[in-house]
């Protein structure tokens, strides 16, 4: 049964969804029983699609229409 | 029958450029000024263009535009691709930990509303060029650590430990944001 240093050691691997099968599902059953692993799971879950939404950008239209042309596209 | 020369970017060229956005914002991290990031991605796609017959069509052309690019980077701004600091120079540090500690019980992940994204994106461009690169990869571009790692020529486990580290220096550096900012307010021994 895991505990929540085994959850803490795997928190990188679990919101970037790279934890293998058993090891989701040891997960799951400790997040069932601890509501404190379940905040910090949201909240480093919250900070990854935070560093998504703040670096999002387009690129310069004129940029787009040069490379376009480049490519042949 | 003959090949029409200026179409052989074709298909090439259609499915490289979806990727665009994608790779300009990954440039304008990592050069952290928007006329370097513009020649980045050119040049980047020149390269593309002049070796895409080393693409096999089917698989990751967005990964393999990212590893033309970011060669393209080092090449050019960092020669020196040293690990900025050893795993046990850091301590261990989780932003919502400090910010339970402050706060006297655990902050609900929707504080984060409150963190400025630009003060996001200064913390993720203060980053050292290796740990910069990690997080774009893996947080901005969701790529896979089997991907982010064939992307910078490493092994799985130094991506991972690359973005522990990574992850580490932004949580502290947002997390002397929060209290600067007052959102998180702090605690009565700190403010004497």
């Amino acid at each position: 049964m895991w505990n929540c240093e085994d959850c803490v050691q795997r928190l990188d691997q679990l919101v970037d969804k790279e934890l293998t099968e058993p090891e989701v599902r040891e997960v799951h059953l400790h997040l069932e029983r601890c509501g404190d692993c379940v905040k910090r799971y949201d909240f480093q879950e919250g900070l990854k699609k935070l560093m998504k939404v703040s670096c999002d950008e387009r690129a310069p239209d004129a940029l787009r229409e040069k490379l376009r042309q480049q490519l042949g596209a | 029958m003959a090949e029409d020369q200026s179409a052989s970017g074709g298909d090439f060229g259609s499915e490289a450029i979806e990727h665009l956005d994608a790779l300009y914002r990954g440039a304008l991290r990592l050069t952290r000024d928007a006329d370097r990031a513009q020649d980045l991605v050119q040049d980047a796609y020149a390269r593309a263009l002049r070796y895409q017959h080393s693409y096999q069509a089917g698989t990751n052309m967005k990964a393999w535009l990212f590893a033309i690019m970011r060669n393209l980077y080092w090449d050019r701004f960092q020669k020196n691709q040293r690990e900025p600091v050893s795993l046990d120079d850091i301590p261990e540090f989780a932003l919502y930990d400090q910010m339970r500690d402050e706060l006297g019980e655990g902050p609900e992940a929707e504080v984060l509303n409150r963190v400025a994204r630009g003060e996001v994106v200064e913390a993720i461009e203060k980053l050292a060029p290796l740990h910069r690169e990690v997080v774009l990869l893996v947080d901005v571009e969701g790529f896979a650590y089997k991907d982010a790692a064939t992307i910078l020529g490493v092994p799985i486990g130094t991506v991972m430990s690359r973005l522990h580290r990574a992850r580490q220096q932004l949580q502290k550096d947002l997390f002397a944001y929060a209290l600067e900012s007052g959102i998180v307010p702090r605690g009565l021994d700190r403010s004497a």
